[in-house]
């Protein structure tokens, strides 16, 4: 099955909320809704990235 | 006493070393103007008044008795409010840390004071540096310098600290820099500014806003200033396993000012050509007369840099959510409503797509070594915008209508991600008188070839002279 676009709605945002201990109003809710598509949407842009063979990059020294 | 808030931090140490001036009438001057303009201005939000001019005092008495003295012994300096000073608040420019007082000072203020640097105070910042912009709704924003009655924008995170090093409240200070902080309040405000190599300088005790983007360093007048303190902060911290090992250069003897056979890239896709046009025309003057003092340019271009606003997205949102998640579950609305917003945003980023923003990093980070593999530097606009007024969220940009916010970072945050030093230097001035900023991108852990540069450009030119209309 091909997966189908992401989606997020106010209800979503809630539930997703609630499942990490958030308690967060519907007024907060709809000033975090655009905020969060939109940096959905800049994520998303990644998946045209060539990722394949790439690693994280690791920012940590070992000594 | 006009002459020594204006003098160079180099300057300041000849005169302190040469017995021609005390730390304490240099300390005392800088008070004074601070007294005088800080209430308009808001660069500071604690003045360290007393034990400034206690570590004045025995600054002076060091001279007196001969003592050996550190590169910057007597200068003063001032710090962005999230570097962690013993028994003196640390706020990180919000409320909920208002009255926090470290009981350890952050490794690069210990190394300050060792060179000898006098601690004026804690500069103003966006709340948390979470914002390119320098608001602050708990400690009234910093207004710019160069247009304070219109309430113009430094630029941030780091505001304050372009405020007070612009109008003269100390000649350099602290920046961080997590997606442009040091450089884009440095080229608003007409300032030199370099965010070094990720790894060069110690971040410990230094308030994270997101631990593998953040960066430290210095905020200045001059290329030669910002050498002075890189040297005086620079190198491995045991107290920062993200330190490099790689000895510290001696940046200020980096500075020839030759840049003959140097070879420059010219970013203009992504960067020059969706720069406004002063903008634009400034940097392509900028590039001229680097060319005249004998250094070749040709054009470059990052293609990787389409996805630094993805990168942006996934790893700053993850990595401030995981550090502020206890206290937006229980002091959310201490918050300031612009930063709680993006905090809590998130929250919404899953771990798959954190580790996609940190795997498109590295496709960033190793373009931009390729691409540096065939030039020295690389050169771009820092912002495409001047200083707006504080509420503007849009402006105009060679007939296109620009968010503000995104503007301001869209030249700078892909070098965080890469983690390539980059500095912000003046470069010229809008119409409007406000100022405008070049950046020099260089190889990792050759921060000396970016300040060369840059010393060597202001060695002939002007710009970085030019003082604000404060009336003194």
């Amino acid at each position: 099955m091909a997966p189908g676009p992401r989606t997020m709605d106010r209800e979503t945002l809630r539930a997703l909320a609630q499942a990490q201990g958030l308690a967060l109003s519907d007024a907060d809710l709809d000033g975090l809704l655009p905020l969060v598509r939109a940096g959905r949407a800049l994520i998303d842009e990644l998946a045209t990235a060539p990722l394949d063979e790439v690693e994280p990059t690791v920012l940590y020294h070992m000594r | 006493m006009a002459d020594l808030v204006w003098a160079s931090m180099g300057e300041l140490a000849r005169l302190v070393a040469t017995k021609a001036v005390s730390p304490v009438e240099i300390v005392n001057a800088h008070l004074d103007r601070i007294a005088a303009l800080d209430g308009t201005l808001k660069a500071y939000i604690t003045v360290m008044t007393d034990s400034a001019r206690s570590a004045a005092r025995n600054a002076e008495a060091r001279v007196m008795a001969r003592e050996d003295l550190g590169p910057l012994h007597g200068v003063p300096v001032g710090l962005k409010d999230l570097y962690c000073t013993k028994g003196v608040k640390t706020t990180g420019g919000s409320r909920i840390l208002g009255d926090w007082v470290p009981t350890e000072d952050a490794t690069v203020v210990t190394r300050l004071a060792a060179a000898g640097a006098i601690t004026l105070g804690k500069l103003n910042m966006h709340e948390f540096a979470y914002g390119p912009e320098g608001l602050n709704v708990h400690y009234g924003t910093a207004w710019n310098p160069w247009d304070w009655a219109a309430h113009r924008i430094c630029g941030g995170s780091s505001s304050g600290s372009g405020a007070a090093v612009a109008a003269g409240l100390c000649p350099g200070a602290l920046g961080s820099d997590t997606g442009g902080s040091i450089r884009i309040p440095s080229a608003l405000c007409g300032l030199t500014g370099l965010k070094p190599t990720y790894g060069r300088v110690s971040r410990a005790g230094v308030l994270p806003l997101a631990w593998s983007l953040d960066h430290v360093g210095p905020m200045c007048r001059s290329a030669v200033d910002c050498a002075l303190m890189l040297g005086a902060m620079a190198g491995h911290d045991p107290r920062d396993p993200s330190t490099s090992a790689l000895p510290v250069p001696d940046y200020r003897a980096a500075l020839t000012g030759e840049v003959k056979g140097l070879r420059i890239g010219l970013l203009r896709r992504f960067f020059l050509e969706t720069a406004g046009p002063p903008q634009r025309l400034a940097v392509e003057q900028a590039v001229k007369t680097l060319e005249g003092l004998g250094a070749s340019v040709r054009d470059v271009s990052l293609e990787q840099m389409k996805y630094a606003a993805g990168v942006a997205a996934a790893v700053i949102s993850v990595e401030s959510y995981a550090y502020h998640e206890a206290w937006l579950k229980t002091r959310g609305p201490e918050y300031g409503p612009d930063v709680r917003e993006r905090l809590l945003a998130g929250a919404f980023v899953s771990g798959a797509d954190y580790l996609k923003g940190q795997r498109a990093r590295r496709l960033i980070r190793d373009e931009v070594d390729q691409v540096l593999g065939d030039v020295d530097v690389l050169i771009a606009p820092t912002v495409p915008i001047a200083a707006t007024e504080v509420g503007v969220s849009e402006v105009e940009v060679d007939g296109r209508r620009a968010p503000v916010r995104p503007s301001l970072i869209r030249y700078t945050r892909p070098f965080n991600a890469s983690g390539h030093p980059a500095a912000s230097v003046p470069c010229g001035f809008t119409a409007d008188g406000l100022p405008i900023g070049i950046q020099v991108v260089g190889r990792s852990f050759d921060e000396a070839t970016v300040l060369r540069v840059a010393d060597a450009y202001q060695r002939v030119t002007d710009w970085h002279t030019r003082r604000p209309p404060l009336g003194a």
